[in-house]
């Protein structure tokens, strides 16, 4: 056959079609590569090769990232030795502890309220939902009004039930209540969020298994501990590493409920810092004082948290029972 | 979805009882969910009613108007639509444009892509795959710095080009359009090469029709993300561009206007209102979207 003299001719090992095929395959992955490659996995690399780099005092600030000085560990090191930077792990930590043991429980009981055929339940499905699609930053803005201690609702409620510090005191104004209460406002935002996983993940377990446990005697109880939180386990890892590569992320919320600031200053260790500056604030910060080098070395800090967190949750969560 | 409603019986866990009559489960659950549909929603109304209320209004906790008294308006609408210095007009156009433009070149690369990824076989495939796939457990606040200095560099800054095409590689897109082409039969394409059909013929008349719903799923999550992309439309544009969009221009005027909360609100209602309507017409497609690229098979 033709098409086989070619393929000896050429000395080739496979049918020519194959190499036709593989050629559309890479001519079909090319647009999608091309942005990955210049946006995705080239910054990577450069982010890795600024971190060994920082702008300085006679840096040319018409082309800061073309004149910077290498400068080996030291950025890495400058931020370890940092009060400010250990603050932000700090604060980003304790954000995480509020924000996603909440978020999951709360998504998973709207789960088990709504995985039936209560009347209306599509509605009310869709209407939990819905804050998960509204902007961020906007909805910061909203609670800043919500939280304001002379005009908003919340403190006037408390003041209602006879406690007048929030009055006094605001919630997103003071170093104490800043993280619970942007904690408190992303649950309510994304709950709905988790309530459709949880159900996709409810819906895919089988019946008989149910039947199974009811036989042995089960109670409604024993059946949620012992059966469905159990199967319910991948979910729970799933959302709680993307819930933490959220919070590692998360800039848009503090930034718009601390107008911009970081929130109240206090005093951490002898240093002043700001109560709501977590991670991915100092992150934007350090960009912002266009120290460049030290902001790609916290990238890199991140990266290595947000990788090992999730082979430990992987680990714990992950096993097989 | 499919829906098996053995739930009924099984989950609802400390109201299920015999002892109780199903509308009185039913007005427990209502006890519960209809106050904290409230709660949740409260943002969304408080918002609502503060842009509707006259000047002066936003700041007390009063909702019905006195005899005579003239409460309510649509002042704030008209007046931080037509700003001069903080134009809401066109803030929500450049959000239209950059979300519709990210939405569009989104789904065509990984519609592409996807289909490469899911049916021809290519040395270096699974590779090249897994490698894009662990990318996506990156915190994306990562890119920025490296992402600043490259838009700097093809001197990008304030244009709708460096606010648009970052974010246009979306791994977790063509992970679902891939999942969704591996599932279509081989033998389809196979008959459309038998008939003659070029490679682009196959992929535009064949892979795309049959893949339509994903990459309506995949726009809509693409546009709603890009209509709420708040840090990197701030670090792309100088505060005096004219692509603001509509998060940036409402940090602005946050930063002006920090007491008009009602024109504030009003400005809010630009970003959130649309997207509200949005989510209600095609919420199918957005939920069908978010579940499957979590559920493991």
């Amino acid at each position: 056959m033709a098409k086989d003299v070619g393929r000896v001719r050429l000395g080739l090992r496979k049918p020519l079609w194959q190499y036709y095929d593989a050629l559309w395959g890479y001519l079909f992955i090319i647009p999608f590569l091309l942005v990955a490659g210049v946006f995705l996995l080239f910054p990577i690399a450069y982010s890795f090769y600024l971190s060994f780099r920082e702008t300085w005092l006679y840096s040319n600030w018409f082309d800061q990232f073309a004149d910077m000085r290498f400068v080996g560990f030291r950025n890495y090191v400058d931020l370890l030795h940092n009060p400010t930077f250990w603050y932000s792990l700090v604060a980003t930590f304790i954000y995480a502890l509020l924000l996603i043991p909440t978020q999951i429980a709360a998504a998973l009981a709207l789960a088990l309220f709504l995985n039936t055929k209560l009347p209306g339940y599509r509605t009310l499905r869709s209407a939990f939902f819905l804050p998960h699609v509204f902007d961020v930053f906007v909805v910061g803005i909203i609670w800043l009004l919500l939280y304001n201690p002379q005009i908003g609702p919340f403190a006037e409620f408390f003041k209602w039930l006879g406690i007048t510090w929030f009055k006094k005191h605001g919630f997103v104004d003071n170093p104490y209540t800043i993280l619970p209460s942007i904690a408190f406002a992303m649950v309510l935002k994304g709950m709905g969020f988790g309530m459709i996983l949880f159900l996709t993940a409810l819906n895919n377990i089988p019946e008989s298994i149910f039947e199974a446990a009811e036989i042995d005697g089960a109670n409604a109880r024993q059946k949620l501990v012992y059966v469905t939180l159990p199967l319910l386990r991948p979910m729970i890892l799933f959302m709680s590493v993307t819930g933490l590569v959220g919070v590692l992320n998360a800039f848009s919320e503090f930034y718009a409920m601390t107008k911009a600031t970081g929130g109240t200053a206090f005093q951490f260790f002898g240093t002043t810092v700001q109560a709501a500056r977590v991670s991915g604030f100092y992150l934007y910060q350090l960009f912002y004082d266009a120290f460049y080098g030290h902001a790609a070395a916290m990238s890199f800090i991140l990266l290595a948290i947000a990788l090992g967190i999730t082979w430990i949750n992987f680990r714990v969560l992950g096993k097989e029972s | 979805m499919p829906h098996h409603n053995f739930a009924d019986k099984q989950l609802l866990v400390s109201v299920r009882s015999k002892s109780f009559p199903k509308w009185v489960r039913y007005a427990m659950c209502y006890a519960v969910l209809i106050p904290l549909l409230l709660l949740v929603h409260l943002p969304l109304l408080w918002m609502i009613v503060t842009a509707f209320k006259v000047p002066g209004y936003g700041t007390k906790l009063q909702f019905i108007p006195k005899a005579g008294e003239h409460m309510y308006t649509l002042e704030n609408f008209r007046q931080v639509f037509f700003d001069k210095d903080f134009p809401f007009y066109r803030f929500a156009w450049n959000s239209f444009v950059v979300s519709t433009g990210c939405a569009l070149v989104t789904v065509a690369i990984c519609t592409l892509a996807g289909y490469a990824f899911a049916k021809k076989r290519f040395p270096g495939r699974e590779l090249l795959f897994a490698a894009l796939i662990t990318i996506m457990l990156v915190p994306g606040i990562i890119f920025m710095v490296p992402q600043y200095r490259l838009v700097l560099k093809f001197g990008w800054i304030n244009t709708y080009t460096a606010m648009i095409l970052p974010h246009t590689a979306n791994i977790f897109g063509l992970f679902l359009l891939r999942q969704h082409i591996r599932g279509l039969p081989d033998s389809l394409l196979e008959a459309a090469r038998v008939d003659g059909a070029s490679e682009i013929g196959t992929f535009l008349r064949i892979v795309v029709p049959l893949s339509v719903p994903v990459m309506i799923t995949l726009f809509l999550l693409t546009f709603v993300g890009q209509w709420s992309n708040f840090l990197w439309q701030l670090i792309v544009n100088t505060p005096d561009s004219p692509y603001l969009t509509l998060p940036v221009g409402l940090s602005l005027f946050q930063g002006q206007w920090q007491t008009e909360w009602e024109k504030m609100m009003a400005g809010a209602c630009f970003s959130i209102l649309p997207i509200a309507v949005l989510f209600t017409v095609s919420q199918r497609f957005f939920i069908q979207g978010l579940t499957a690229g979590s559920v493991k098979e």
